[in-house]
């Protein structure tokens, strides 16, 4: 069990959320911060500091967001556990769920 | 798994299953301010209790009264939340009476150094079988922020707007005076370090005493950045493993040696000349003394030159065993007690009224 980021977060990316974690464990990707579910202590600190309310406990996301369930999870398959993210470089890429959002319009 | 080289654990049923963390988790939803280090503690213990192998139905966590007295509700094993700084006490009730138990007592710095001061240093002094979690925080939280035993010289709180003016215990060097055979310290945040205190601990044969620093992001809020700060934390930790050379800071530019003039620790640039003189940890030196010395190395105020790891481990006999022994000479002796017989026996009195 863990806290993901969801969609709200897609090129936002606050960050406000990494000051509160106490285990540094919320990771970069070029278009959303992840939550490294097995580094993830469940202390709740990200949740309520987010100005764009993205963060939700693993079984209290919204059905409309039910596809972001798994993504904090998979995007760190052959990462294993880093360790805490400051001195860590920012994932290459992100989940497919987040690619499949579309960039926010520029005009 | 861990190979448990500790006879006294192996008085307790293993498991019948492998068990994985999710074992250890209870139904019940875990109540600290979000953010508080208690729950990287948590997810710690949680994480490390698989290795040990052990019937959760033989497993006890005892506690006392504070935000870390939680904790028991949140592990799925057998637990008790207890009196006020009584922990200690009646875990060493349930060690005694039953060794087939694993038992630890989770405890913060209020509740073990203040409410329960005696009660800790006699279950250290006695060498019960017991596992220590001292949860230190620097802080009363659960009372909204008083100063603790642990607060620093000049404390600013709701009771202390003036500063607290009590000097602070240093529970290292507290357990280590009072005889204490295991003593350790570690830091909430860091898990895979918390993680091999917890295993040596667990190893222990006899009342181990793990300080961990915590932080209250509450009601004091950063209390150990000074450790955690990767820059930071590079001058100001010192990492103690058994057998090893004492060095820390930048490129491990610094090191621990004995003054020869006044016979306390020193630190001092790592040179070529001070090479022969660099102090070698060694947790199983029969005297405390150097252990003590290295607990009074950190700066209460700044946390700079704070050794963390095990002082001190040594071997000796535990309470457990020698009652249990004696019970044995006392039945061969005089037989098997009557308890029954002995509360209805006829040495009685009559109070006049």
């Amino acid at each position: 069990m863990a806290y993901v980021i969801a969609q709200p977060c897609v090129d936002i990316k606050d960050k406000a959320c990494l000051e509160e974690c106490p285990v540094d464990c919320i990771y970069e990707g070029p278009r959303k911060l992840y939550i490294q579910p097995d580094e993830c202590v469940d202390c709740g600190a990200c949740e309520p500091v987010c100005p764009v309310e993205a963060v939700f406990y693993e079984d209290d996301l919204p059905q409309e967001l039910s596809a972001f369930r798994t993504a904090d999870r998979e995007v760190f398959d052959g990462l294993g556990l880093p360790g805490g993210a400051r001195g860590h470089a920012p994932l290459a890429a992100d989940h497919a769920v987040v690619d499949a959002v579309p960039a926010p319009s520029t005009t | 798994m861990t190979d448990i080289g500790n006879g006294l654990l192996q008085l307790v049923p293993r498991a019948e299953a492998r068990q994985s963390m999710k074992d250890f988790k209870s139904d019940q939803e875990v109540r600290w301010c979000p953010g508080c280090g208690d729950y990287a503690i948590l997810a710690a213990v949680q994480g490390f209790m698989p290795e040990l192998g052990l019937a959760r139905e033989n497993i006890v966590f005892v506690s006392g009264i504070g935000c870390s007295s939680r904790f028991p509700y949140y592990m799925n094993t057998y637990g008790m939340h207890s009196i006020h700084g009584r922990a200690p006490a009646i875990a060493t009730g349930l060690a005694t009476s039953r060794r087939d138990l694993s038992v630890w007592v989770v405890t913060g710095d209020g509740d073990a150094l203040s409410i329960g001061g005696n009660h800790l240093i006699h279950a250290l002094r006695r060498n019960v079988n017991l596992k220590i979690l001292l949860f230190n925080n620097r802080i009363y939280g659960l009372t909204k922020g008083q100063y603790s035993p642990t607060s620093e010289v000049g404390k600013v709180t709701k009771s202390t707007p003036m500063g607290s003016l009590d000097a602070p215990f240093n529970p290292v060097s507290l357990a280590i005076g009072a005889e204490a055979s295991f003593v350790a310290r570690t830091i909430d945040s860091d898990r895979k370090h918390l993680t091999e205190v917890l295993r040596a601990a667990a190893e222990h044969p006899g009342t181990a005493l793990v300080e961990i620093y915590q932080n209250c992001n509450i009601f004091n809020d950063g209390a150990f950045d000074a450790l955690k700060d990767r820059q930071q934390a590079e001058e100001t930790v010192i990492r103690l493993e058994h057998g090893q050379p004492i060095r820390f800071g930048a490129g491990l530019g610094k090191a621990v040696v004995r003054d020869p003039a006044t016979g306390d620790l020193a630190v001092v640039t790592d040179t070529d000349e001070n090479e022969s003189r660099v102090l070698v940890h060694d947790a199983h030196a029969a005297s405390p003394a150097t252990a003590f010395a290295l607990s009074r190395l950190a700066d209460p105020d700044t946390l700079h030159r704070t050794p963390i790891g095990v002082f001190r481990s040594v071997e000796r006999p535990v309470y457990d065993t020698l009652m249990a022994d004696q019970l044995d000479v006392a039945h061969e002796l005089l037989g098997k007690g009557d308890l029954g017989a002995l509360l209805a026996g006829n040495d009685t009195w009559t109070v006049a009224g």
